[in-house]
């Protein structure tokens, strides 16, 4: 079992969600309200005047096998659309209830 | 859930709710009235007292003075203006605006019950009277009759004003020029004096013999009976066979001594339409219905009424009401629709997707169909202010829609999906949006508060901009991001057709960018050359103002030219009869193909012709009503025709002074006047005064005409009779004047009635007996003792000059000099004229003059508007403060208002335009649309800064960046207003200064805000940062100085604090 955290512009919303679904991730955790940047090119997501779009974050917790298959997929949604913004990220779970 | 958020996830409540508007305004719009202006709040109340024998300068002192005095004391009142003549005293009171005239006219009321108790005793109980809109006729129908003219009163009276009377919302319908039947029994007085008759004695008999007696009941057996005397005449010649006396067994017939005429008035008003006489019928509205809707009734059931006429009687339109209305509303909507596809094409032009640009175009139908609604809840009307009011939305509505759609195709070409764009592109715009929106209502709001004639206008056109504003911001956050995620996708290919036609478009587009933005490098970096330029395009605008002239309201053409020509006073029906037919013909031949009805009466009205009776007329009066081609069809301007009519009048030496006014009379949209009030107590001081005056004035170019109000004296022949020789044979004054009067004006014996109507019976010397003066001396009246005297024994006829109507206002005695600003000039011209005039007189004491008319109210309505415009300006400024947070970024914004004005008076100057309260409207308008342009720069610039993007490459990317979306907002307000600038229709004049300073204030200030708001913005921000940097070095200053005298400083301080251990 792997954690997954992705961090998106919020216009991906209904994309990744959709995405979880097809991959039959069925749990996940999600901060719809997000603040960030990225760490090279990434624009600022503050919600801010200057820097009005906003990030959301998803916390989805995936079996292994499938992992790849969901970062291939979000790194494809990312590629075609590289201005708004997509990153994830993965953690090994080491217990659980 | 935000507003844009709920939208675009329930697409069908959204929609089906704009929906609904639509119904509920469609519903709306087909409820209102249409209607020339909006309701006109009445200002004035009238007092008439009566106060019978009284000659004028009596009235004055018995009865106008202390009513005045007494009524001065009424709350809100602004003039109070006087006539004094002989019997009745009417005085105007005239009330500042925006009071509820019925509380006012109660105030009167209480006024003068109060002041009725200090007046003659003989004085009637003063009647009080509100002046309406209402008294304006709606519609004047010309009548022409042959065969029939005798009778042609009763004709149109049962066949035409009758059943016209009976349509509702019709208030009087009065007839003109059709005199009435009377009988005439007009005696020989050498027979009367033979037989020892008088015409009192004829008359009675006639009224005792033309009775019919009730004479009680009678039973006769069973039955019972009524029992009368049926004595009334049923043929006027019956009356021949009267038995006046019996002398020495034989009898006197009335046919022995006098002659039965049974024929029409005397004397009475005749009419004549394109040279043939007719009569005229007036019809006037109740108050608060609606004239086309009456007109339009009138005119459906002429053709029936006509029927009914005799064959030779022919009825013709002088004045249709509602054709005015209908043209001038045909003629808006025009523009309106021009505005409209005007508006569209811009979106196109710069969107290049027919998408965006349906979705932008949606909004205007919107926001103006829902202002109908609020229209027919407030009671409103069609009429020009509100359709004025929607071309001038048009341009405006769209600017919110554009700048969300701009940010929602943003989102979309970053790659979002149109839903998700609309919601977070909404989301990021909101705030400025509604900012920008705040700043429209910051200027159209106060614009509600205003009173007066100009408040009549902007008052409804407030509301209406505010209801328009906030509709189209409201849909611009719902309607439009669902719109937007419904419509909108990324266009990954576009159309080949699209391409070939749009791809010069958007090159051109592009190009414009570069070369902006390159603008903006350069002259953020000479930043004192640019402010010196736009400083020098003002100073030179300012020239313009020397050459523009200020009218009041601009005269608009509605083909109708009335004129009314005074002839002596004194002068009979019949020379003043063949003047205006002169006239008249003249006329008719020179503009033969433009005029299409010539109506003129002449003579003195009825008493009971309502409408005539209101107005001026008399023996030596013409009144002419002209109804000209529509101007469109038309070889001459009005303002010549005009011009040509005074110049013929002033030809002819016959006519004493002559008024020609252009338009319905009303003081919107005719030509503006300047009154020149006389004040003074002495007649002679200010007669001459007034009439030096009028000499100079005639002789300044651009006075029209010029004419003083008070009449000359007027020649009369009086009666002085010899009360000790009266009171010898028995008589008195009274007697002896009602034996006059008896003979000259006839004594009303009784009515003569056939089929329900009744007529006078009048008997009178015949018209013969009455041409000299010797007639009147030789009139015989009869002692207590029944012995003949002749006037001439007790008394002398002699010729006097009875004094004019005495004129007062605000208390004091006055007589005006009104001038007609012709065509070409300008009020402020004549003004200036004037004052140098009044400046050169020598006034003898106690005498001034001073200027009033429409300049009066002129210079009240720029007042007001001066004030208007510091209140938005102070608006505008805290709506845009509040925004940024920031007092110098609104300072800098606000530069962009005095070049406004520049363009204002460039544009004026140009095309020779007079500076008027609908061009100084327009002026105020632009303070709320041009700051706009400022905002979306400097908010973009601010974005920039934020960014972390230095100052000038920050003010160069906003530049390249909103200058489409300033330009597309700009262009659709500028293209919105070009129909109503260029328009020619029916009412455009009225608009057209406004449509011109918008547009020249909008387009030069944008110009310049493009490039002066982003140096100003670099300039500041090098204050700021230099003011930064000096106070930094400062503090390290003293940071430096603190650390080496750090150890001095407190050892002494040390030491200060303990000097006793010293």
């Amino acid at each position: 079992m792997k954690s997954v955290f992705i961090a998106f512009d919020q216009v991906y919303t209904e994309r990744v969600i959709d995405l979880l679904t097809r991959l039959n991730c069925r749990g996940f955790s999600m901060v719809e309200q997000l603040q960030g940047r990225g760490s090279k090119t990434g624009e600022p997501h503050y919600g801010s005047h200057a820097w009005p779009s906003m990030c959301s974050g998803i916390i989805a917790m995936v079996d292994d096998s499938i992992v790849d298959t969901l970062l291939a997929e979000l790194h494809k949604m990312d590629i075609a659309t590289e201005k708004l913004g997509l990153r994830a990220f993965v953690w090994n779970v080491e217990k659980y209830i | 859930m935000s507003l844009y958020e709920g939208a675009v996830k329930r697409p069908i409540m959204t929609a089906l709710c704009f929906v609904a508007v639509v119904v509920f305004g469609i519903f709306s719009y087909s409820k209102l009235p249409i209607d020339q202006l909006p309701d006109i709040e009445m200002n004035t109340v009238m007092v008439f007292t009566y106060y019978n024998g009284a000659s004028a300068s009596d009235i004055e002192n018995n009865v106008t003075r202390p009513l005045e005095s007494t009524l001065n004391s009424c709350s809100y009142i602004k003039h109070i203006t006087s006539k004094s003549s002989e019997n009745v005293s009417v005085i105007t009171l005239t009330f500042e605006y925006g009071h509820d005239i019925d509380d006012l006219t109660n105030d009167v009321r209480d006024k003068l019950s109060m002041a009725s108790m200090s007046l003659p005793d003989d004085v009637q109980t003063p009647i009080l009277f509100k002046f309406d809109t209402s008294m304006l006729p709606i519609m004047m129908l010309s009548v022409t009759a042959g065969e029939s003219q005798p009778a042609l009163y009763k004709i149109l009276d049962e066949n035409i004003a009758n059943p016209l009377a009976r349509i509702p919302g019709v208030g009087t319908v009065s007839i003109a020029g059709a005199p009435k039947r009377e009988i005439y029994v007009y005696c020989d007085p050498a027979k009367l004096e033979a037989y020892n008759l008088t015409i009192e004695s004829i008359s009675a008999l006639i009224g005792s013999e033309n009775r019919n007696v009730p004479g009680g009941n009678i039973d006769i057996g069973n039955e019972s009976y009524s029992l009368r005397v049926e004595g009334e005449f049923e043929d006027p010649n019956e009356m021949r066979n009267l038995v006046l006396a019996s002398r020495n067994g034989s009898n006197i017939f009335l046919s022995d001594v006098a002659e039965i005429v049974d024929r029409t008035q005397e004397r009475a008003q005749e009419t004549y339409s394109n040279g043939i006489q007719g009569g005229m019928i007036i019809i006037q509205k109740q108050t608060g219905s609606n004239t086309v809707e009456i007109c339009n009734k009138i005119m459906s059931m002429l053709p029936e009424l006509e029927k009914t006429l005799p064959s030779d009687i022919k009825l013709g339109i002088i004045n249709d009401g509602s054709e005015d209305i209908i043209q001038t509303v045909n003629s808006l909507a025009e523009t309106i629709i021009y505005a409209l596809i005007f508006v569209i094409l811009v979106v196109y032009f710069f969107t290049g997707r027919w998408r965006a640009t349906v979705v932008v175009s949606v909004t205007i139908p919107l926001s103006l169909i829902a202002s109908f609604i609020y229209l027919a809840i407030t009671g409103g009307s069609l009429n020009i202010i509100s359709l004025s009011c929607l071309t001038i939305a048009i341009g405006m509505v769209v600017d919110d829609t554009i700048v969300v759609l701009e940010n929602v195709t943003t989102h979309i070409e970053r790659g979002a999906d149109p839903k998700q764009a609309a919601i977070h592109g909404t989301n990021e715009v909101a705030v400025s949006v509604m900012a920008s929106t705040l700043t429209i209502f910051a200027v159209f709001f106060p614009l509600t508060l205003i009173s007066g004639m100009t408040g009549v206008m902007f008052k409804q056109l407030g509301w209406m901009m505010c209801i328009i504003i906030f509709i189209s911001l409201v849909t611009s956050l719902s309607l439009t991001p669902m719109l937007c995620s419904k419509m909108l996708k990324l266009e990954k290919k576009p159309g080949r057709l699209h391409t070939i036609l749009y791809s010069p478009i958007q090159r051109m587009l592009d190009g414009l960018d570069r070369w902006y933005a390159g603008l903006i490098d350069k002259s953020v970096r000479h930043r004192k050359t640019v402010a010196l330029l736009c400083l020098g395009i003002f100073v030179i605008s300012l020239l313009f103002l020397s050459g523009i002239k200020t009218e009041f309201f601009p005269a608009d053409d509605n083909a109708r030219i009335s004129t009314t020509v005074y002839m002596p006073i004194g002068t009979n029906t019949e020379r003043s009869k063949s003047i205006a037919n002169y006239l008249a013909t003249t006329w008719m031949k020179r503009y033969e193909e433009d005029m299409k009805v010539c109506n003129f009466r002449v003579g003195a009205a009825d008493d009971n012709n309502t409408f005539a009776s209101m107005q001026a007329n008399g023996t030596h009066i013409i009144a002419f009503n002209i109804t000209m081609v529509r101007q469109s069809e038309r070889h001459y301007p009005i303002s010549q025709v005009v011009e040509e009519m005074r110049a013929d009048m002033e030809a002819l030496p016959e006519i004493n002074r002559f008024m020609v006014r252009q338009g319905n009379g009303m003081s919107m949209g005719s030509q503006s006047s300047v009154s020149f009030e006389v004040y003074g107590y002495d007649f002679d001081e200010t007669d001459k005064a007034a009439n030096d005056f009028l000499t100079s004035i005639k002789k300044i170019e651009g006075v029209g005409e010029a004419y003083v109000s008070r009449e000359e004296y007027q020649p009369e022949y009086q009666v002085d009779f010899d009360r000790e020789k009266l009171a010898q044979h028995g008589l008195n004054l009274t007697t002896a004047a009602t034996y006059l009067r008896n003979r000259i004006y006839g004594a009303t014996a009784s009515y003569y009635r056939e089929d329900g109507e009744e007529y006078y019976i009048k008997v009178r010397y015949a018209p013969e007996y009455r041409t000299e003066l010797s007639d009147v001396e030789n009139i015989v009246l009869y002692g207590s003792a029944g012995n003949a005297i002749r006037v001439k024994e007790v008394g002398k006829v002699v010729e006097k000059f009875a004094p004019p109507t005495i004129e007062r206002k605000d208390r004091q005695r006055i007589n005006t000099v009104t001038t007609i600003v012709s065509k070409g000039a300008a009020m402020s011209d004549i003004v200036a004229a004037g004052k140098q005039i009044i400046s050169e007189m020598e006034l003898p004491d106690g005498v001034s003059i001073q200027i009033a008319g429409d300049y009066e109210e002129q210079q009240e309505s720029f007042h007001d508007m001066g004030v208007l415009a510091l209140i938005i300006l102070l608006l505008v400024f805290i709506v845009m403060a509040a925004q940024f947070e920031s007092l110098k970024l609104p300072f800098i914004i606000m530069f962009s208002i005095p070049f406004a004005f520049s363009g204002v008076l460039i544009a004026l100057g140009i095309t020779g335009t007079a500076l008027n309260v609908m061009s100084l409207l327009g002026a105020i308008m632009l303070i709320g649309i041009v700051v706009k342009n400022g905002i979306v720069l400097i908010d973009y610039t601010n974005l920039c800064r934020e960014r972390g993007m230095s100052a000038i490459y920050a003010t160069t990317t906003a530049a390249r960046s909103r200058l489409r979306p300033v330009l597309m907002t700009t262009l659709t307000t500028i293209l919105g207003m070009i129909p109503m600038a260029v328009s020619h229709g029916e009412g455009a004049a009225m608009w057209r200064p406004l449509g011109i300073a918008v547009i020249g204030g909008l387009t030069v200030s944008t110009i310049l805000t493009l490039v002066l708001v982003p140096v100003l913005y670099c300039a500041f921000q090098g204050f700021e940062i230099k003011g930064e940097r000096r106070r930094h070095r400062r503090k390290l200053e003293l940071a430096a100085y603190w650390a080496e005298n750090k150890g001095n400083m407190i050892r002494n301080k040390a030491a200060k604090i303990s000097p006793v251990k010293k």
